[in-house]
């Protein structure tokens, strides 16, 4: 057994080194995303689209970092698995609007439906995986987001309806989804201490 | 509910990794625990009333 009855804190290299890595990690990001959309005339959902792509990816990268340094045994696999669920969700988000500069729309919506089944593969071995806490976490994001969206969806649908507000696409309403999942995400992980 | 893991645990010079690989659960969950933050389910507070052979009411009391 070990003898330190705290987990042990990090140390202020490793922090530093957390910092650095954070902060190129966000230069590489924020280049790449420039040169991406540099010379695009974008809309709004594309732009909230690869925000929340990035946002993912970016955590899906940070929590590689944690898996790499902190390694769990228990639950295991449980640490890469949720990498595996945050990075392919990303790529996804961008091949709609990236991927035909490579290949065709047909070929890039067959690649987005192989990640989709890779991704909900992996999402079902995360539950499986996942201890108790992480569970309810689980289900206490998908209940926040679900009132939350149902409630948006109703106002906006009755707005749409009587013609107050303009018709939005389904993949900005993609866009808005995963940007209130992430927050609902947040909020149930900072309610257990999870950070 | 509150609960006396953290002493229980420090009676025995555990640390929270320890803890969580002997109850089968994250690092991280033993410390909501410990926090008050997640209550835990019968099935886990069975599994910590057997690893600290105590019962149950004598680990966790009410508010």
């Amino acid at each position: 057994m070990n003898a330190s009855l705290e987990t042990p804190r990090t140390s202020l290299l490793r922090k530093a080194a957390l910092f650095v890595f954070l902060g190129l990690l966000g230069g590489f990001v924020g280049y790449g995303v420039s040169i991406l959309m540099g010379d695009i005339q974008t809309i709004w959902q594309d732009e909230l689209a690869v925000l929340m792509s990035v946002v993912t990816i970016a955590t899906g990268l940070i929590g590689a970092f944690v898996v790499a340094t902190r390694p769990s045994t228990v639950p295991k696999g449980c640490g890469i698995l949720q990498v595996v669920v945050m990075l392919l969700a990303g790529t996804m988000l961008l091949l709609p609007m990236f991927g035909t500069a490579v290949a065709t729309p047909e070929v890039i919506f067959g690649a987005v439906v192989i990640l989709l089944v890779l991704q909900s593969t992996a999402n079902l071995m995360l539950w499986r995986t996942a201890d108790e806490m992480l569970r309810r976490v689980m289900l206490e994001t998908s209940a926040m987001a679900f009132w939350a969206l149902q409630l948006c969806l109703f106002v906006y649908a009755a707005a749409e309806r009587l013609g107050l507000v303009d018709t939005v696409s389904g993949w900005g309403l993609m866009g808005i989804l995963m940007g209130v999942y992430f927050i609902a995400s947040i909020i149930a992980a900072a309610r257990r201490g999870l950070h | 509910m509150n609960n006396r893991l953290k002493v229980l645990r420090a009676e025995r010079n555990w640390s929270q990794a320890d803890l969580a690989e002997q109850l089968g659960v994250s690092r991280q969950t033993v410390n909501a625990l410990e926090t008050g933050r997640y209550d835990p389910s019968l099935p886990l507070a069975f599994r910590i009333a057997r690893v600290f052979a105590q019962p149950i009411e004598s680990i966790f009391t009410e508010d």
